[in-house]
């Protein structure tokens, strides 16, 4: 059989998912036997016109890591789409948008101002330097996940992915033996589906963070206050992080039936909070202990702020967005 | 201002069938006129809006929401009217931080014989959410 082409890119990205590829140890020498790397940015130094010169779906698959932030990555999204049959939304930034989405809670003249200062500052899309012009990709409005610019085939969930899954994804690819287009590489339903920890279902009476207490490693951690996002996010991992004795921070993104993960987490943790008063003192002091929730939309959309029903900055006094 | 003076806001009002619902189909029966800049949604209970069902009403262009219940511990299904309203508290945080006023979402407790004071509520809630103007998210598709 003809050695498999595929390619790997990022967009606005840390480089977390990069790393998380070579994870998975000797395997990846599997990739390199059965697989040759048109694309990899990080750690071959293909040029984006060698890209363009393949034709349209020569590759066969693309994983894809980082969100959509500026033009480059919004039209690297594009071409990357039209060179390859089947294109991987890879993490969290690209299937939801990711920790960086949480800029969305900014507009972009806010997040200029805080970074560069002064709008004479701010760098422009071109600009003359030295005689030469200089073209920077400009910076979009928003940031999205993949799936608001190209169709994506596959999502391999995770920040970064975690090994087990990203080793069962790269054992399909080699035996050619993928799913159908649409699947998930993690679970179909919640974290708390696959966690091992006993739960009770006790009443929250308090919120704890993870460095204001040490949890107790047998229970379930939403039960002893800590937000723990299993409950709205997509298992699969095999809850690496509770069998730390870490919360769920919900990187996979919701589960398959859930279509909003901060409300669906929102809507459970308003639930199973009580003090035991009824009546008036009762709705003061549930909402009490909502109020020690620090940051409600890092801990409810960590991921998922730029996936979320809103997923954006909107701006009263205008009328309008921004 | 003067713009949003012609604005008519549109208000989704999801009403507990047992005690405001029924406050507002006396406000019918009795020809007590309330603007109708609202459209109401009956529901079992208050407990039963999801934040889901309050943020689709507001990507469908809705300019606010009223939610009108029991009072607090008269629910007929213990305290669920609460945690509707603990959903309803933890939700205002979360619309503050992605830029919408909190005050568009309303809750209030009507018991069933109360028509006049629905219709006042309905009449100070329409006039609220007009000095507002217009949701910034009707313009998004
Ligand atoms: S998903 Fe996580 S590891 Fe991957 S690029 Fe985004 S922040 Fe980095
Ligand atoms: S809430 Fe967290 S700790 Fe509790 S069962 Fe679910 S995943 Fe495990
Ligand atoms: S039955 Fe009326 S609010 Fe629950």
């Amino acid at each position: 059989m003809d050695k498999l082409k595929i390619g790997i890119y990022w967009a606005a990205a840390c480089g977390g998912c990069d790393c998380s590829l070579l994870e998975v140890n000797e395997q990846i020498l599997d990739v390199a036997a059965g697989a040759d790397i048109l694309l990899w940015p990080c750690a071959t130094d293909a040029k984006y016109d060698d890209l363009r010169g393949y034709s349209d779906r020569e590759l066969d698959i693309v994983l894809f890591n980082g969100a959509i932030r500026t033009e480059e990555n919004r039209d690297m999204a594009q071409l990357i789409r039209a060179k390859t049959k089947r294109l991987v939304a890879y993490g969290a930034c690209a299937h939801t948008g990711g920790v960086i989405g949480l800029a969305n809670l900014s507009t972009r003249a806010e997040i200029f101002t805080t970074v560069f200062g002064a709008e004479k500052e701010w760098p422009q899309a071109l600009s003359n330097q030295a005689g030469h012009q200089l073209h920077l990709p400009a910076f979009l409005d928003h940031l999205t996940p993949l799936s608001d610019v190209v169709d994506v085939d596959y999502v391999i969930p995770g920040c970064p992915p975690p090994r087990k899954i990203v080793s069962e994804f790269f054992s399909a690819l080699l035996a050619g033996d993928l799913p159908e287009p649409g699947a998930v590489f993690a679970a179909e339903k919640n974290l708390c589906d696959e966690c091992e920890r006993e739960r009770e279902h006790t009443q929250i009476t308090h919120i704890l963070r993870v460095h204001e207490a040490s949890p107790d490693p047998e229970k379930c951690l939403l039960d002893q206050g800590f937000l723990c996002m299993g409950p709205a996010t997509r298992g699969g991992c095999g809850a690496v992080c509770p069998n730390a004795n870490m919360p769920c921070t919900g990187c996979a993104g919701a589960p398959a039936d859930v279509s909003d993960q901060g409300t669906a987490m929102l809507n459970t943790l308003a639930s199973l909070v009580g003090t035991g008063a009824e009546g008036e003192d009762q709705i003061e002091g549930e909402n009490a202990i909502l109020e020690q929730i620090d940051d409600v939309i890092g801990t409810f959309y960590r991921y998922a702020a730029a996936k979320s029903l809103f997923g954006r900055r909107y701006r009263e006094q205008h009328g309008q967005t921004n | 201002m003067n713009e949003k003076s012609g604005f008519e806001p549109k208000i989704v009002a999801f009403l507990c069938k047992w005690t405001t619902y029924a406050a507002a189909d006396l406000c019918g029966v009795s020809r007590m006129p309330y603007p109708p800049n609202i459209s109401i949604i009956r529901v079992n209970c208050t407990g039963e809006i999801t934040a889901d069902m309050i943020l689709s009403a507001f990507e469908d262009g809705v300019d606010g929401i009223l939610i009108g219940g029991c009072r607090p511990g008269h629910c007929r299904y213990e305290d669920s009217n609460l945690k509707g309203s603990n959903r309803v508290y933890l939700l205002k945080r979360a619309l503050k931080e992605f830029g919408l006023n909190p005050e568009r979402i309303r809750e209030v407790g009507i018991a069933g014989a109360q028509g006049l004071i629905f219709q006042r509520a309905v009449e100070k809630f329409t006039a609220d959410i007009r000095a507002l103007g217009p949701s910034p998210v009707t313009d998004h598709a």
